[in-house]
């Protein structure tokens, strides 16, 4: 096991230990804190996740969003359909009289927690097997992927009947798994995302220090290398954009869970920006680095707009600019050169005293 | 047996013929070395087999598997390693690590979610002993000198395994003691892997040599043992120029 690894680890496991027991204790076990602090970690996925494709793979998705979305509006759906008595009741606005055939499936719960999961992975796979086949890399990846985020915000939108458009899905039920019915503003919700996300950067940390998420930091240094070697680049790539895909899939599911319905802003080109953001202030090497982030600046944005009603994207967005151009690898690039700045130090100070003591 | 048949082999760039009608066979465990000028088309010739370019015409064998239209990674898993002429190993990368990339024998994606990082290197770490790595395994390869990283290269190839390998100027920027070692390790190389080398250190190629072939622009021009070459008129002067 390589001592990155093992900080790696260690790290996991002290983030875990505060967001299960030391945020609950800090928010005084009140109800809407914790419903806000559950909508931080359920952001905290998605920025994870793209630190999976940004980080590891070196891919920038731009279109994390829409896949986020796609969660999003699964469990809104299933939400919505146990909220109301056959048809949703934007339908009849919309002159609908029978549910569609792509609602149906979404009265199990099962279905649609699967769904979740695989539309955004299927949908996220199906346009990285096109991109990565040709060989399209770098700021391409970026382009394209953004281009499909807005063409597909815009249809999302257009589809009024069959998406509730502009308004998206309000009026939702409360999900309920297992005989217990999803409080949001509970103790038992925010262990429920808490859970999610320190299980999904369990699973994210396995992935970087796996043998997969050697070959795509080799694949970002250098693929042609990498397929000299036996790789087939294409796959590896499309793979890491599926698992991301998915991830964002999730988060989206319990981030409509918190706010208690879904609209079409989620697969906001903003949005997506902002989820860059999160993953540039954490980190992008590391998964919790990049969870962290997106807790840091959602509740600096939260804090910020409190006090500067006026002025506080000024600000925040200064902040950002500060982090670029003096932290290009976030809090986690800063806190490793400092790290090993120290290493160094040190070693010299022990090659020093052994020349100058050589007896000792 | 013949592991490789190349066989009326040619590229254009753009109107120039860099390989034109190139044709020779390798046999198993043999060491071959390809000699010539400048722009005759050595380097291009190991980028056409390791499927870096791609042929305009005529046909590479592998072991009787027609190769020349196939995707690298493909011809990589069949048994075709490459070593470049500027050294490439992954700068960001630990030693150890470049090593657990190098070794993938299976390339597959199940494998690579199974597996630690550094599992494969663990299994390799008797080949970076060979080659005088073995005090450097958790150093970045970034930081490494010139002539390290053509061993690391090397020695990436080594775990590579692959039953034919290309090397391309790998004693370039070596000492000479470092070279002997390189010879060394060649030679007993040659008694399971098939090389091709590219090389312009004579005395290296005195060393490893079992046959030579010269190129000039593009085509074979004389092909034999060394002693052979070097009594070779023509060898003389399309080096000389007379």
């Amino acid at each position: 096991m390589s001592s990155k690894f093992q900080y790696d680890l260690v790290a996991l496991v002290i983030f875990a230990l505060v967001v299960a027991f030391g945020v609950p204790a800090v928010m005084n076990y009140d109800g809407f804190e914790l419903n806000t602090f559950a909508r931080y970690l359920a952001l905290a996925i998605v920025s994870m996740a793209l630190s999976l494709s940004w980080g590891t793979a070196g891919l920038l998705n731009l279109g994390q969003a829409a896949t986020f979305g796609m969660g999003s509006y699964a469990m809104a759906m299933h939400l919505k359909l146990r909220a109301s008595d056959g048809l949703p009741d934007f339908m009849g606005w919309n002159n609908v009289e029978t549910l569609p055939w792509l609602w149906v499936p979404f009265e199990s719960l099962t279905f649609t927690l699967l769904a979740g999961l695989l539309v955004p992975a299927f949908i996220g796979g199906l346009i990285a097997i096109f991109m990565f086949r040709a060989r399209i890399a770098g700021v391409f990846v970026a382009i394209i992927t953004l281009a499909f985020l807005v063409a597909f915000q815009l249809l999302f939108i257009n589809q009024q009947g069959l998406t509730g458009g502009q308004n998206g899905l309000t009026g939702l039920a409360q999900m309920s798994l297992f005989g217990w019915t999803v409080d949001p503003y509970s103790m038992g919700f925010y262990n429920l995302v808490a859970g999610c996300l320190v299980v999904a950067l369990a699973f994210g940390v396995y992935l970087t220090h796996s043998k997969f998420g050697l070959i795509l930091r080799a694949i970002r240094e250098d693929a042609d290398r990498a397929r000299f070697f036996g790789y087939n680049v294409a796959s590896y790539q499309t793979l890491v954009f599926c698992i991301s895909a998915a991830l964002a899939g999730w988060a989206g599911m319990l981030y409509t869970l918190v706010l208690e319905f879904a609209s079409p802003t989620y697969m906001s080109v903003s949005f997506s920006l902002a989820i860059v953001i999160w993953c540039a202030v954490g980190g992008r090497e590391s998964v919790s680095a990049a969870a962290f982030g997106a807790i840091v600046v959602n509740m600096l944005e939260g804090r910020l707009s409190d006090v500067f009603v006026e002025g506080w994207h000024l600000i925040l967005g200064v902040i950002f600019v500060l982090v670029v151009m003096f932290m290009p690898r976030g809090i986690y690039g800063l806190l490793s050169d400092s790290v090993q700045k120290i290493r160094r130090i040190r070693r010299t100070r022990d090659q020093r005293s052994v020349e100058t003591f050589p007896n000792t | 047996m013949e592991q490789l048949q190349v066989t009326d082999l040619q590229v254009e760039f753009g109107g120039l013929r860099a390989v034109d009608g190139l044709s020779f066979s390798v046999q198993e465990g043999e060491i071959l070395c390809l000699l010539g000028p400048n722009g005759a088309g050595k380097s291009t010739t190991l980028d056409l087999i390791c499927g870096k370019t791609q042929p305009t015409d005529g046909s590479i064998q592998l072991n009787g598997v027609e190769i020349s239209q196939m995707l690298e990674f493909r011809r990589a898993r069949l048994g075709i390693g490459r070593k470049f002429q500027v050294p490439s190993v992954y700068k960001n990368l630990t030693v150890d690590e470049n090593l657990s990339v190098a070794r993938s024998r299976r390339p597959g994606m199940w494998n690579a979610l199974t597996r630690l990082s550094l599992t494969d290197a663990r299994e390799a770490a008797s080949i970076l002993d060979r080659v005088n790595l073995g005090a450097k395994r958790h150093e970045m390869a970034g930081n490494l000198s010139h002539g390290e990283t053509q061993w690391l290269e090397i020695a990436m190839l080594i775990a590579q395994d692959s039953k034919l390998i290309l090397m391309d100027e790998p004693t370039a920027g070596m000492t000479i003691q470092e070279t002997e070692r390189t010879a060394e390790i060649f030679r007993s190389l040659s008694d399971n892997h098939t090389l091709i080398v590219v090389e312009h250190d004579m005395s290296f190629v005195r060393t490893v040599a079992d046959r030579i072939i010269v190129m000039n622009r593009g085509a074979m021009l004389a092909e034999g043992t060394i002693e052979e070459i070097e009594a070779n008129e023509d060898v003389k002067t399309a080096y000389l120029g007379h």
